[in-house]
């Protein structure tokens, strides 16, 4: 009992660490944008509409994939909410007109274009997807 | 007449898909959603519809269309279609039309025609795809006498303060502007079952504000809020005059990941004074009180759960014996996610009481004390 104990806990440990360790996703911002770093509670409170300033008073704009794999590797790192829920989230607040839905971007690239050259832009990609002309924020 | 209209507003609403998704210009934008809900009561007839013998007899819509003119200046407007039995019908509304001037994170100012933010849910209660409920708890947000106090004519100043990294940030609206009864809900209802027929609807003035704090704890924001209102209208034999009605409320919410809980109690005072043609003003008051408490939670990403308890009571001499002056509302709710535009769900209420939600005129042999009630629907947004 003892022992099935110990595997389990310890298969679930080495899962959620496998999870943390798979994490491809990078939160990419303009050149503009003063800030280096960010906690994961701001990236949220940004991307959920709750806020459009970083610590450092940059204000930023998000951007938004419409799906594919670095969107769903968003959501669960960041938004911790499905994307039906997510965009349910943000719709409650465009339908009480607080504000506009973000501006989404077909693709990666798309969307490494649009922040490269869009002061305050906010967004995120692949490690993996190229983008040299953007800043990579250290999300802590 | 109103299935041509909903016809018109489906096709209306599938050429603005087409529209908003082959746009390339992202700060005009324009969004929908649909609804039509199956309702089937026991014992008595509820919200207006004809619920007893089953009723299809609620459908909404709404168009939304927005445009970023500038960084700091947006402006929109909001048409919404509802169809609740005897109320909403074939009328089409503007919900909101604003202009939106944010100066920065602190300060910003909308003015026009403007939503009310009051309590949890006041300005979004119209957006049925933004909950899991089909019903918000009726006692608070009654969804038969909603539009008229879903916004004012005037203008707001809002904004959200850091009050430190430890202390979290407090958000504010503060409003001001006019306001009419609207001419085909259950306040109507309400004014024609104690006999008054207005010439003109009465309306008046609705200051008020909201606070709302976001707690340091992720999630949880607690707040109140103020609204108030008179009013001033024409009787076809007389006056109607309503003194400023207070309405303050005050609510906390948690939201992580997969699960939320919400509460929030209300007060109502409100008086009148009736003159009719040749009599002396006859005054009277009522004081109202209501709460709710809530929870739901993702059982899958595409599966939600949840329930909630709702009580509602007159203040102040009510006999609560009596059935007509509570309301007390069971209720477990479910939604399925099918995509990021379709959806569904179901509920189920247990209703004791009579004390908001039931009417005269399509319950003529007297009300029940209690009613069992079933709720599906299905939505689309986009």
């Amino acid at each position: 009992m003892k022992k099935s104990l110990s595997i389990f806990l310890i298969s679930t440990a080495a899962s959620a660490f496998a999870v943390h360790a798979q994490a491809q996703v990078v939160v990419i911002a303009n050149n503009n944008v003063r800030d280096t770093s960010a906690s994961k509670a701001d990236i949220r409170d940004v991307f959920m509409g709750a806020s459009s300033n970083l610590k450092s008073g940059s204000r930023v704009l998000p951007i938004l994939l419409k799906g594919g794999p670095a969107h769903v590797e968003f959501l669960v790192l960041f938004i911790g909410r499905s994307d039906a829920g997510f965009q349910s989230s943000w719709k409650s607040q465009v339908f009480s007109g607080q504000c506009s839905m973000p501006r989404t971007a077909d693709s990666e690239k798309a969307m490494v274009e649009y922040v490269e050259t869009t002061p305050g832009a906010i967004g995120y990609v692949l490690k993996t997807t190229p983008h040299d002309g953007v800043k990579t924020l250290t999300v802590q | 007449m109103s299935r041509v209209l909903i016809g018109a507003m489906a096709v209306t609403l599938a050429t603005m898909t087409a529209f908003a998704q082959g746009t390339g210009d992202q700060n005009l934008q324009i969004h929908g959603f649909a609804t039509q809900a199956l309702v089937y009561s026991s014992n008595n007839n509820y919200l207006g519809m004809d619920t007893s013998s089953g009723s299809t007899a609620w459908t909404e819509a709404a168009i939304n269309v927005n445009d970023q003119v500038t960084s700091k200046l947006r402006a929109g407007v909001q048409l919404h279609y509802t169809r609740l039995g005897a109320f909403g019908g074939d009328n089409i509304s503007v919900d909101w039309a604003q202009g939106d001037f944010k100066l920065n994170r602190w300060i910003g100012l909308r003015a026009g025609k403007v939503k009310i933010r009051w309590g949890l849910y006041n300005d979004t209660q119209d957006y049925d795809p933004g909950y899991l409920w089909s019903l918000l708890p009726e006692s608070i947000y009654g969804i038969d006498v909603r539009s008229t106090n879903l916004s004012q004519l005037g203008a707001e100043v809002y904004g959200k303060v850091p009050i430190g990294q430890k202390l979290g940030k407090l958000g504010y609206s503060l409003y001001y502007g006019d306001y009419f009864y609207a001419s085909d809900d259950g306040s109507v209802a309400n004014f024609s079952e104690q006999g008054l027929t207005f010439v003109n609807l009465p309306g008046g003035k609705t200051p008020g504000f909201d606070l709302r704090w976001e707690t340091p704890v992720r999630g949880l924001k607690v707040g109140g809020s103020l609204m108030t209102y008179d009013a001033k209208g024409n009787l076809t034999n007389g006056t109607y005059v309503q003194p400023l009605a207070y309405w303050p409320t005050y609510y906390a919410q948690y939201e992580g990941n997969k699960f939320f809980a919400s509460g929030q109690f209300m007060k109502l005072v409100q008086y009148q004074t009736v003159t009719l043609t040749g009599t002396a003003p006859s005054a009277s008051g009522s004081e109202s009180q209501a709460w709710f408490a809530m929870g739901g939670y993702h059982l899958t990403e595409k599966l939600q759960a949840g329930a909630y308890y709702t009580r509602f009571w007159e203040g102040a001499g009510a006999n609560l014996s009596d059935p007509a002056t509570y309301f007390h509302d069971w209720v477990a709710s479910s939604r399925f996610d099918i995509n990021s535009n379709f959806y569904a769900k179901l509920e189920g209420h247990y209703i004791d009481g009579n004390g908001t939600g039931y009417y005269g005129f399509n319950n003529p042999n007297g009300l029940k004390p209690k009613t069992g009630l079933l709720v599906g629907k299905v939505g689309f947004t986009f």
